[in-house]
């Protein structure tokens, strides 16, 4: 199929694994939003399907191609951290072209039209200190799918938003994601920002996924207590 | 305790403190006051071939120690903020800790073992330029290392090397586009301070390049083998060589400051 498809994976760090058989898919134009608490090994998943940590068992495809042992820079993942990680020495176009640069493809245009997609026009030559949080973190998205990925991964996006406008960043970014013909991925501890962001959604708790679906399916019908503990303050607003 | 009582172990505090500043101070300065008395001998000192020669062993063989130590330590300092392997730790404490506090002249003593007249190597580069250079190079070279680990590592903690890689950079262009840029004031620093450590070398290279004029005789080794017979010229080595060490860390602050 197309899209992100993970089978029966294990990972961890170094002997102790962190998730023993993890299967997930997501679609093309498919926004999943993976949630739990902290320590519930989310982070670990992301950095596995990024290449950072490789698994012990088990196979990841993107788009039918199995890109489990590849490097990371072979796997054609759009990232965004949960810092943005901008590059501070590079000017706000230099950070939105450089994916494009490093492989030496043309990268001024498709650049300034990323630019413009995040609503950034006039930013260009600024550098990344002089941006506010919700710009920085435009960027950093305009960064991530310049170089046209296969699927984004975004670590906490919302997690250094201020309370104020992350309604208006997060239906901005829901937006972008309409435009964008890939499997989206979304990290988070959050339940706030899960809702704000959530297609589906997939309840991660102590290494395994307790339970998946649109979002309406999971706060109706919680599979367990916990999750219906974690999910509480969203079952009245529904 | 009292107010009075707490008033005097300030006061006692602040003697203490004096006392070891006017000493430092009073030392750097003195080479200008003692130089006043005798100043047309030591301005004509200045352009005598010997001390100019000097001067240029010891500026040439500082820079080509600070090029070497550039090439070499950069590449030693992003292995280390980088890779994990065993015995790191060890290894690097003798690269780069050992260098620093070892005694310089035991370092000349060994090199002279090692690469001279009787080297089980077979190589014999004792009394030359060359061995200028690697007797400095081996008590300079950490200042490099150090500094440009300690920044390595600060922006691996950042984690945007992993960013970079996730838009299609392979390690070496990540090392170059992202590492080297943000890295290169510090670098810059620990160039700074080794090329002022190597200035001011001398165990080393006292015992294992030896003094020879215009070929291995650099400032420190000329003061120290002439500072008792050629006083005056001893005296314009000096304000060469400590000007040149105030010139380099002038130097790292700006570099540092603008780091900051």
């Amino acid at each position: 199929m197309r899209g992100l498809s993970l089978q029966n994976l294990a990972a961890g760090y170094n002997h102790t694994l962190v998730f023993t058989d993890l299967s997930l898919a997501v679609k093309p134009k498919e926004t999943l939003v993976i949630m739990g608490p902290s320590g519930s090994g989310k982070s670990t998943l992301l950095l596995t399907i990024l290449g950072i940590i490789l698994p012990q068992r088990g196979k990841i495809f993107l788009n039918e191609k199995e890109i489990t042992s590849l490097p990371i820079e072979e796997r054609h993942i759009g990232y965004l951290p949960q810092d943005y990680g901008l590059f501070p020495h590079l000017t706000v176009i230099d950070n939105i072209s450089y994916g494009l640069r490093i492989r030496g493809l043309p990268s001024e245009a498709p650049a300034r039209k990323m630019l413009s997609l995040v609503q950034l026009e006039g930013y260009e030559k600024h550098k990344i200190q002089e941006l506010s949080g919700g710009q920085r973190q435009r960027v950093g998205l305009a960064r991530a799918i310049a170089i046209a990925p296969d699927l984004l991964l975004l670590d906490e996006p919302l997690s250094n938003i201020d309370q104020v406008t992350k309604a208006e960043v997060a239906m901005q970014m829901k937006e972008l994601f309409k435009k964008l013909d890939i499997p989206i991925m979304v990290i988070t501890h959050n339940h706030e920002d899960a809702f704000f962001l959530a297609q589906h959604l997939a309840m991660m708790i102590e290494g395994k996924i307790e339970q998946t679906g649109t979002i309406q399916d999971v706060v109706k019908h919680p599979k367990t207590t916990f999750i219906k503990k974690l999910l509480m303050p969203f079952a009245q607003t529904l | 305790m009292g107010l009075l009582d707490s008033n005097r172990l300030l006061l006692v505090i602040y003697i203490l403190a004096a006392a070891l500043a006017l000493f430092l101070i009073f030392t750097f300065f003195f080479q200008y006051i003692a130089a006043i008395g005798s100043i047309k001998e030591i301005t004509a000192a200045f352009v005598t071939p010997r001390i100019v020669g000097m001067l240029w062993l010891s500026v040439a063989s500082a820079i080509v120690t600070t090029v070497i130590a550039i090439i070499l330590g950069v590449p030693m300092a992003y292995v280390f903020a980088m890779k994990e392997f065993s015995a790191k730790a060890l290894v690097e404490t003798l690269s780069v800790e050992v260098p620093q506090t070892f005694p310089p002249i035991a370092e000349g003593m060994i090199f002279l073992l090692m690469l001279g007249p009787h080297s089980p190597f077979g190589i014999n580069i004792a009394f030359t330029f060359s061995a200028l250079v690697i007797a400095k190079l081996f008590v300079c070279a950490p200042f490099v290392v150090s500094l440009s680990a300690r920044r390595f590592r600060e922006i691996k903690e950042t984690g945007i090397n992993l960013t970079a890689r996730s838009l299609g950079a392979n390690q070496f262009q990540v090392f170059r586009t992202i590492f080297l840029p943000l890295a290169a004031r510090d670098i810059m620093a620990g160039a700074a301070l080794c090329w002022a450590r190597a200035m001011g070398e001398l165990g080393g290279s006292l015992l294992f390049a030896g003094v020879i004029p215009f070929k291995t005789e650099i400032i420190p080794t000329f003061i120290a083998t002439q500072a008792t017979t050629l006083t005056t010229a001893s005296l314009a080595a000096t304000i060469i060589g400590t000007t040149a060490s105030m010139v380099a860390l002038v130097f790292f602050k700006r570099v540092t400051r603008r780091a900051e």
